[in-house]
């Protein structure tokens, strides 16, 4: 499935979306973005320079052996050079784990994911925390 | 059905969400609860590259 296909299926239960990142927003724009306007997405990419809501919301950094022994993230790095994209330097810090939260309408959390590995849950997953009903 | 949480610190279903109030790439300042009465997603990413 596409990234507009995905987003498609978002906005069709008219939910919001909110991505945080904690890398320079000039690194951001080149790397995550690929040159993209900020401007042009759906969706606001929010900046966490010092990380304080990573904390907040309860998100820690990896164990080396999380990374580097997780059969996984070579999985995702030989998919997308089989695609023809290039490794791109890292970032700041790529220990630090993400995480995903679907927050519902009244303002409490109706899914909550904290990363303790490389991987992101699937959409329909997100879909149906985020669905009324 | 939710996940289930294992991070201790994270919030978990149920909870009030943490506040979130950051600037986008721009420097425009958003707030989580500038949405409330739509669900949200909050995608914290990992590193750029």
């Amino acid at each position: 499935m596409k990234v507009r296909d995905r987003w498609e299926r978002w906005q069709a239960i008219d939910a919001a979306a909110l991505f945080v990142v904690f890398d320079d927003p000039d690194l951001i724009r080149r790397t995550m973005l690929d040159g993209v306007d900020p401007a042009e997405l759906p969706f606001p990419v929010l900046v966490d320079r010092d990380r304080a809501h990573y904390d907040t919301w309860g998100l820690t950094r990896a164990r080396r052996r999380d990374i580097w022994l997780d059969a996984n993230v070579y999985r995702v790095y030989w998919r997308l050079l089989r695609a023809g994209e290039r490794l791109r330097p890292g970032g700041t810090d790529v220990y630090q784990f993400g995480g995903d939260f679907v927050i519902a309408p009244d303002g409490t959390v109706a899914y909550a994911r904290p990363q303790q590995r490389d991987d992101r849950p699937p959409v329909g997953e997100l879909l149906r925390a985020a669905s009324p009903g | 059905m939710p996940a289930s949480p294992r991070m201790p610190g994270a919030p978990r279903a149920g909870d009030a969400a943490p506040a979130l109030a950051l600037p986008d790439l721009d420097g425009t300042r958003v707030a989580l609860d500038d949405l409330r009465g739509r669900p949200v997603l909050v995608s914290f990413l990992r590193h750029a590259g």
